[in-house]
């Protein structure tokens, strides 16, 4: 799947970073690096993240794919 | 209606169930002067621009003597400094990043992550002691344990002290919301107790851990040599006092509110019972419909500030109300309706600037797992009153009972 972070909106809350960390990191306090080609594994990880942008900077194709090969993560406490 | 009586409105416990109609009368004034030295903002962009604002403080010691004595501004005397909440730069984001250090990204990007699976277990093991009830107290049996038992786990706190530390929290959570015609005096009393207790205990477990530190949070806060120096133990105490009033004070309304509001719209609950990955959008959108902080009323200026043609004082107190630019009709379309499928969502119920909230991605896993799980397993759940009870808190707003009935629980 792909993503792309809109880095002139981007204002370093890192709310990705902790739902995500598969994906996106911090460099430091304010910049951040991605994989702009996540893995379809990850599709739930990234969707939490770019919800949870207060700046909405994520943007990712296709949001509404099935999860694909993708275990859903909540379906773990069942 | 005058202006004076429009605040007291808000504050009136009569108006606990649904402030909404208030806000929407704020709004017509996006900066309302009530009294001297008191500022109320109501709009969305308003309330942004300030918190963005570098001439606004959250330190008490800016306010004016004669703003300090407003509305909710009277502080607990405490022994220990202000915490980060309470501070501007540069101590604020010294204290902030130390606090961060052990918590989250750069550093330590994978610990809310990682606790995925032990808030998994403790939603299951307190929804499946319910037991055969067909009627529980979402707040006493589930939202208010949840978010405690979980700070506990991230702090460090020992298993078999896990009991201790609920009731040291219950008593001072009681404290910040009086019951009506209860002994002030006593009441402060017994909260005092309860704060010292904890601080003492605080200093015995940091006392423990800088000797044998473990991978929890707290080990790492104390004995951690960053290039910010180590905490003061009274910064370590203010910083652990903040991380565990803070972190289960506001939990416990935004998983209630949620619960109250799946009920009220039983087919966005059908929903969430049928596809989990709606969750993360509708925790977003309840952070807009009903924030469990409702306003923020420990702002001040430091130099007059001229914002929607109105010019705020030096040393006032400003309060923003998050709450209301969360429903501002100018910045989301039909904003009294609650739509989980809204795209834009850019809501104030964290806050937004440097004092957005610290705890925002432990409580939307805590929100996400919380909502999902009690929906998937209540059979039939339905309100056995509507509104239910609410706390006095005008702040940190939400129900103080939620009774559900409900026909039996689900594996």
């Amino acid at each position: 799947m792909r993503l792309v972070v809109d880095l002139n909106r981007c204002q370093g809350y890192a709310q990705c970073a902790f739902l995500a960390p598969d994906v996106f990191a911090m460099h430091g306090e304010e910049s951040l690096l991605y994989n702009p080609h996540a893995e379809a594994a990850q599709r739930e990880q990234v969707l939490r993240a770019a919800t949870a942008c207060p700046v909405q900077a994520i943007l990712v194709e296709d949001p509404d794919a099935a999860p694909g090969a993708a275990e859903d993560e909540l379906s773990h406490v069942r | 209606m005058t202006q004076e009586t429009l605040l007291r409105q808000i504050i009136d416990y009569d108006n606990r169930a649904d402030p909404y109609p208030l806000y929407a009368e704020l709004r017509k004034t996006p900066v309302r002067q009530e009294g001297d030295e008191l500022f109320v903002v109501s709009t969305y962009w308003e309330i942004k621009s300030l918190l963005h604002d570098p001439r606004i403080s959250s330190d008490a010691r800016n306010l004016s003597p004669g703003a300090a004595g407003t509305l909710l501004q009277e502080e607990e005397a405490s022994p220990l400094p202000p915490s980060f909440l309470r501070l501007d730069p540069p101590e604020h984001d010294r204290l902030r990043r130390m606090t961060m250090r052990p918590f989250g990204p750069p550093e330590t990007p994978r610990r809310i992550h990682n606790m995925r699976g032990e808030l998994a277990r403790i939603v299951t093991d307190l929804i499946d002691g319910f037991g055969d009830r067909k009627q529980v107290d979402i707040v006493d049996d589930f939202s208010y344990p949840f978010p405690v038992t979980v700070i506990c786990r991230l702090l460090g706190v020992p298993r078999e002290d896990e009991a201790r530390f609920h009731t040291w929290a219950d008593t001072i959570a009681a404290g910040l919301d009086p019951a009506p015609g209860q002994d002030a005096g006593e009441q402060h009393r017994v909260t005092q107790q309860a704060r010292t207790e904890l601080g003492m205990y605080l200093s015995g477990l940091i006392d423990e851990r800088s000797g044998a530190p473990g991978d929890d949070m707290l080990s790492e806060l104390v004995t951690q040599h960053g290039p910010d120096g180590q905490m003061t133990r009274a910064e370590l105490l203010s910083t652990a006092s903040l991380l565990l009033i803070a972190g289960h004070e506001t939990t416990v309304n935004l998983i209630t509110n949620g619960m109250l509001t799946l009920l009220r719209n039983p087919e966005v609950l059908g929903r969430l019972r049928e596809d989990a990955r709606l969750a993360v959008p509708l925790v977003e959108e309840l952070l807009r419909f009903e924030p469990p902080v409702q306003l923020l009323p420990q702002r001040t200026t430091l130099a007059d500030i001229d914002i929607a043609g109105t010019t705020i004082p030096e040393g006032a107190s400003v309060w923003l109300v998050l709450a209301s630019g969360n429903r501002d009709p100018q910045r989301f379309p039909d904003p009294d309706r609650f739509d989980p499928d809204r795209k834009d969502i850019q809501h104030l119920g964290f806050g937004s600037g440097i004092h957005n909230c610290f705890g925002a991605p432990l409580a939307r896993l805590e929100a996400q797992l919380a909502l999902t799980e009690l929906t998937r397993r209540l059979d039939g759940p339905r309100l056995v009153e509507d509104p239910p009870p609410y706390r006095q808190n005008a702040v940190l707003r939400g129900p103080r009972h939620l009774n559900v009935a409900f026909d039996g629980l689900r594996s």
